[in-house]
């Protein structure tokens, strides 16, 4: 490859540039101004709208950087296409919302000496899941999870302040290490059998009849590992629950949304790169019949959500509870990516820009009141409803909306999904989801029960946020309600970013 | 085989090392009269008798630098290669390289400032005379 | 059977019974020396495959940096002497039934696939054939492995420095 060409491909990586530049920055800042950590954040958010402004600019640009010499095709190591630039927007607008709420946490600001590296490693996972998004290379695949999985590792423990926290960090960091070393097996192997780690060229190489399905099916089931890790579906979600619950909420809320966005652009540009053999006018896409992925997706998919489900009726902790929620969230969406569709594809995206507003928005709320109960028990939330009735309300919305009822706008992204569904005749896993949500609504509404219903024990504390957090609050709690109205916006920008480059 | 002369090389010296440790010991073990007595077995350290247990608990500054050294064992070890080719990639090569290098500078910049590079020392107060005398009265 | 053999069978050996080794004795610290026998046995089948530069990197950072830093981690422990490390096996069943399963898979495909492979001549060192792929198509992954040493470095020193209060 000559100079020209990555010259050329550095035009298509500017918000990832963007987004190591500001890491940098924060870094120097904050070795320059050692004593006062007051800016820190102001640059962070800075450095974040600039990016913002690259990834808003990227939109509509399509196209191949950092091609190899072997590849034949020009195709290359990084995709920019609309639907990348989708997840990058979902990600970033979930950054800021995590700056501003980390500007209140009460856990982050008893670490202000450490303020600096919070924010150096929360741009390290933005970088490593703007690329996690885009990338069409197993290398760059496997060092961008590295580079998300490096930072969550330690951002899950990054207060200390209990036990819990370094806890929550060491299963992360097994876990996550067990998980990514049978990718890279899986990847290992696949690269024996190809000789390849372009997903492209591996595309076209995996037609062959001479391919062993054996080993390519073992392959990736690890690498399938390695993804469902970081999506927590089923079998690989037992790290979920105790990270969640252990790490700073400003943590497990970007982990639950951003990390996971990441987890789902990279398995879907994974499946429909490597084995798409073309799309379909209807949307349909052709797959590669030499591994039935269908069958996998639904399995997880069932798996996920009624595992999650279940589990989360008998949490009470919130955050638990809330933990176990997105593992059914992943359910739900697997869903969306089992139907093999542009249809489906634009359910995911819908359903993700949904769930990042009302799963972000019901941690907020969380880590209020548990900066002023000091807990998070729902036993502890008796009589809330009633004493610090914005908070109550607020809660109540975002909790409806996770349910999935109207007038919300939860019941658009399933709506979607589950029309996705019928539309490909898979009617009896609409079903099976459909009850799933049905189950879901009783630990949501236990909430609302013990907020309203049930009577204090003690009188319960008075909440009232300030100023700046009910903004925050109501920046969230006017788009679910409002979404859940009118609902076009989002639906056409879903259509119109459902064009995956490549077959 | 050919291509593995040096390596070919470096094999025998281990395996000639490893067979001249093995003699050495077995052949003590053989010729050296054995009897042991309870000053004899004591842990050797420098003559002195041994204090507690060997295994103590290290500072947790020790982990810290081998963490350090080891990135930046990487570091030199991606850098290897690059310093054998980059002329002939002109500019661009000279670049790619010197991106990376600041890139751990920076991380280099950070150790030092954050003062993991510092060995916490003892700060001894060293008995001032006055103060000695105005405690004896 | 060539001399090319009979060393790779003894490297093989070294690997598979220090690995043995490791997982088997009780003694953490043994358990440590026994690893460094392992990445020793890595290190002489890179040579045999002719990779010579990632058999010296495998000596360099496994046995010069990553062992070290795991008999710090032995050795950092607290009250090492007193707390019994627990080293034993749960779940022998269900684990060798797993373990089972997973080797027969690998084995079998091990043996039974046709492995893409490419007739070349072997490189006098890899060292400039490596050099070359990073700074020209693999650049991005240069640049990029250079971020994350720095998040690396950045995330392991804030975790492990002790905190100001509590010193």
């Amino acid at each position: 490859m000559d100079v020209s060409n990555i010259i050329e491909s550095l035009k298509l990586i500017k918000p990832e540039i963007a987004v190591s530049a500001s890491l940098i920055l924060v870094l120097i800042f904050d070795l320059i101004f050692h004593k006062d950590k007051k800016l820190i954040p102001y640059v962070a958010l800075l450095g974040l709208f600039a990016t913002g402004y690259f990834v808003i600019h990227q939109f509509g640009t399509t196209g191949f950087g950092f091609a190899t010499k072997s590849t034949f095709k020009a195709f290359g190591m990084v995709t920019v296409d609309s639907f990348g630039t989708f997840f990058k927007l979902l990600i970033l607008i979930s950054a800021v919302l995590v700056l501003f709420f980390s500007s209140f946490s009460d856990e982050i600001k008893k670490t202000t000496d450490r303020l600096g590296e919070y924010y150096v490693l929360i741009f390290g996972m933005i970088l490593g899941m703007f690329l996690m998004v885009s990338a069409t290379d197993f290398l760059l695949i496997y060092l961008s999870m590295e580079l998300l999985s490096l930072s969550s590792y330690v951002l899950a423990g990054f207060t200390k302040l209990r036990d819990r926290n370094s806890e929550a960090s060491l299963k992360y960091v097994i876990y996550g290490s067990v998980s990514s070393g049978l990718m890279l097996f899986g990847i290992s192997i696949i690269y024996g059998l190809t000789g390849s780690t372009n997903l492209y060229v591996i595309n076209s190489l995996i037609q062959s009849p001479q391919i062993n399905v054996l080993a390519l099916s073992f392959a990736l089931i690890l690498v399938m590992a390695g993804m469902g890790f970081k999506i927590s579906a089923a079998p690989f979600h037992f790290w979920t629950p105790d990270v969640y619950e252990g790490s700073p909420i400003t943590i497990t809320a970007f982990l639950s949304v951003a990390s996971k966005a990441a987890g789902f652009g990279l398995l879907i540009r994974f499946i429909k790169t490597g084995f798409a053999a073309m799309t379909l006018n209807n949307g349909y896409w052709m797959l590669n019949p030499i591994f039935d992925w269908k069958l996998i997706i639904v399995i997880l998919a069932i798996l996920t959500m009624t595992l999650g489900n279940f589990s989360a009726l008998w949490q009470n902790n919130l955050k638990r509870m809330l933990a176990y929620s997105s593992i059914a969230h992943a359910g739900y969406l697997l869903l969306g990516l089992a139907v093999f569709s542009n249809q489906g594809i634009a359910a995911i995206l819908i359903y993700f820009f949904v769930y990042m507003l009302m799963n972000l928005g019901a941690f907020l709320i969380v880590m209020l009141i548990a900066d002023k109960l000091g807990s998070e028990d729902v036993d502890d939330y008796d009589g809330l409803g009633y004493t610090s009735p914005f908070l109550g309300i607020s809660l109540a919305v975002f909790l409806v909306s996770l349910t999935g009822l109207p007038p919300t706008a939860g019941f658009i992204g399933k709506l979607y999904i589950f029309s996705a569904l019928i539309d490909a005749k898979m009617f009896v896993v609409a079903v099976i989801g459909v009850l799933n949500s049905v189950v879901s609504l009783y630990y949501y509404i236990r909430v609302l029960k013990h907020m309203y219903l049930v009577k204090p024990k003690i009188q319960p504390v008075e909440i009232i946020p300030g100023l700046s957090q009910k903004f925050l609050v109501l920046l969230l709690v006017v788009p679910v309600l409002f979404f859940g109205i009118y609902f076009s916006p989002i639906v056409e920008l879903a259509k119109n970013c459902v064009v995956l480059l490549g077959f | 085989m050919l291509m593995l002369t040096e390596f070919g090389k470096v094999f025998i010296f281990i395996l000639l090392g490893a067979i001249f440790v093995t003699i050495a010991i077995i052949a003590a073990k053989l010729v050296s009269p054995n009897r042991p007595t309870h000053e004899k077995l004591l842990t050797y350290e420098c003559g002195e008798n041994p204090v507690g247990s060997p295994w103590v608990k290290f500072n947790i500054r020790f982990y810290v630098v081998a963490l350090i050294f080891l990135i930046f064992d990487v570091e030199v070890v991606l850098l290897f290669p690059w310093a054998l080719v980059y002329k002939g990639f002109g500019i661009f090569g000279f670049l790619t390289g010197i991106i990376f290098l600041v890139i751990l500078g920076l991380g280099m910049a950070y150790e030092w400032r954050k003062g993991d590079l510092e060995w916490a020392r003892p700060h001894p107060i060293p008995p001032e005379l006055d103060k000695v005398l105005s405690k004896k009265e | 059977m060539t001399l090319y053999d009979i060393i790779f069978y003894l490297f093989a050996l070294i690997t598979i019974g220090s690995a043995m080794l490791v997982v088997t004795t009780k003694n953490i610290v043994h358990a440590a020396f026994a690893l460094l026998l392992t990445f020793f046995g890595v290190a002489g089948i890179y040579v045999l495959l002719a990779a010579d530069f990632l058999a010296i990197v495998q000596i360099m950072v496994y046995v010069g940096g990553i062992l070290v830093l795991i008999i710090f981690g032995v050795m950092l422990t607290n009250k090492i002497t007193s707390v019994e490390i627990k080293t034993g096996t749960l779940n022998v069943l269900t684990a060798s039934i797993v373990i089972g399963v997973f080797m027969g898979l690998v084995v079998s495909i091990m043996v039974w696939t046709g492995w893409y492979s490419m007739p070349a001549p072997i490189p006098a060192t890899t060292a400039y054939g490596l050099g070359e792929t990073l700074i020209s198509d693999y650049a991005l992954i240069f640049e990029l492995l250079a971020m994350l040493l720095l998040i690396a470095l950045v995330g392991a020193a804030s975790i492990a420095r002790r905190e100001k209060e509590s010193l």
